[in-house]
């Protein structure tokens, strides 16, 4: 008879339950952590020419009004010829890290036809984006100041020439009949410097108003003329004699002239003759009411 | 009157080495996450426990620096470390200076209420300075994960039976 083969005794390792504890508190502690981290956005730089009032952990981004990233850190460039801004994104605005982003910092401004960013008066300045439609990216240079607004999609832009800019800025309106139907985009000083070269653009219900051979004119500031019959002061809007505007009118002629393409180039004058304001031919329009308005931009600084 | 002592179980040196365990492991989400949220103005701070600290001694309270550093970091560093040294020391067979031992678990179980300190901060700070658009303070998950490990401490020390340490020289274990 065979022995009955030796027992083999193992002593197997239990661990004790009470482990189950620090094991939860692995489970948990590394969830709070990836939580945290997971809910941060990518880190992008932006470099400036200048960075003033763009503090770290203070300056946040703002976009459409909302606050979408911190500034963590602000540089001084090595070569002393700007700053680098460093910038946490939150999550949900990570596609603001995109090629062709615009970055500039809003100061507040009194002027124009409006104040902007007063709030920055009281909170410092901080920076505002406009999205880029390229590959993802990290690295940026910031505008030095507010950029124009956006071209909407609707309504027809022109060019004025004209002897001198005449106060004419950004957000100055464009009148039909002392009526706003547009806006002044964008000036620049011709490449001949010999002339001012203003970019307007006018609503889309309006656009038929102006004609090849409509004549633009100076509706700025205001003029006072004193003479024997009397005094006369002029002046189409309160808008206008803080903001500079400009007034155009289309001749009556018979059939009328066709409509002026997008991008045309008209002469600015910086009077309008008697005779163009009895002008007044009968242009059918879109009423404004039926179109809809052109897309805003919301911030436009 | 005779009175017998709660018998000396094995399994409390496992509890204490769990407990202690779990929190040191609290302990990194409660340095390394945000405790609290300060909202002003135009300012929006999110500090974590060693970014406040630091952020009070830059504002010349060096004092109220070195207290929240010492109750809220040093203290329970050195607390669990120090938990850590008796419960490595407990395993051995033969243990010297029990009596300094002793000494080191006393002053242990004295500091450990003394940790709570931020948990009391920010929940005085958040229930006080609630003032809407003109300030407010949150909290943020450190803290929690910080009470947490607060409370894992003192039960680790709790579960720890000191007299583990005034044991017998046990035998040394013998092979078959």
């Amino acid at each position: 008879m065979n022995a009955p083969a030796t027992p083999k005794v193992t002593r197997g390792f239990r661990l004790p339950l009470v482990w189950i504890v620090p094991l939860i508190a692995v489970a948990v502690g590394g969830w709070m952590i990836f939580r945290e981290f997971h809910d941060r956005g990518p880190e992008i730089t932006i470099h400036f020419a200048d960075g003033s009032g763009v503090e770290a952990d203070k300056t946040v981004l703002e976009h459409k009004g909302v606050s979408v990233g911190i500034v963590t850190a602000v540089e001084l460039n090595p070569d002393l010829n700007g700053v680098t801004v460093r910038l946490r994104l939150n999550k949900s605005a990570a596609s603001l890290a995109a090629g062709g982003a615009q970055f500039w910092i809003v100061h507040p401004e009194i002027g124009l036809s409006g104040v902007h960013g007063l709030d920055t008066l009281l909170t410092g300045a901080r920076l505002n984006v406009r999205p880029g439609k390229g590959p993802p990216a990290t690295e940026f240079t910031g505008l030095e100041r507010t950029p124009p607004p956006e071209v909407p999609k609707k309504g027809r832009t022109f060019i004025l020439q004209s002897e001198k800019l005449a106060s004419l800025t950004t957000g100055a309106p464009v009148f039909y009949r002392e009526m706003k139907v547009g806006e002044v985009e964008t000036s620049r000083l011709a490449d001949d410097a010999t002339l001012v070269l203003v970019r307007i653009h006018i609503e889309s219900a309006y656009v038929d108003l102006v004609r090849t051979n409509t004549r633009f004119w100076n509706a700025g500031g205001f003029s006072f003329k004193i003479g024997l019959l009397g005094a006369e002061l002029k002046n189409t809007s309160l808008e206008s004699l803080v903001a500079g505007g400009v007034a155009f009118a289309t001749p009556d002629t018979n059939p009328l002239a066709a409509p002026a393409e997008d991008g045309a180039v008209f002469t600015l004058t910086t009077e309008a003759d008697k005779d163009w304001l009895k002008w007044s031919p009968k242009i059918p329009i879109k009423s404004p009411e039926t179109v809809s308005r052109p897309e805003k931009v919301t911030d436009k600084l | 009157m005779k009175r017998r002592l709660p018998r000396l179980r094995s399994e409390n040196l496992a509890n204490a080495s769990a407990l202690a365990a779990a929190a040191a492991v609290m302990l990194v989400p409660a340095n390394l996450l945000p405790v609290l949220t300060t909202r002003q103005p135009g300012q929006n701070r999110t500090d974590t426990i060693f970014s406040g600290t630091v952020q009070l001694w830059r504002s010349g309270l060096g004092a109220i620096a070195i207290i929240v550093f010492t109750a809220s970091i040093l203290i329970p560093m050195l607390k669990l470390l120090g938990l850590a040294w008796l419960i490595l020391v407990a395993r051995r067979r033969r243990i010297r200076n029990a009596r300094r031992l002793t000494q080191l678990y006393a002053a242990l179980d004295f500091i450990g209420r003394w940790s709570m300190l931020d948990v009391f901060l920010v929940a005085f700070l958040s229930g006080l300075v609630q003032f809407g658009a003109l300030s407010s303070v949150e909290p943020r998950p450190g803290i929690v994960a910080f009470a947490v490990a607060v409370v894992f401490t003192v039960l680790a020390t709790q579960a720890f039976d000191p007299r583990v340490l005034w044991r017998e020289p046990q035998p040394p274990a013998t092979s078959p």
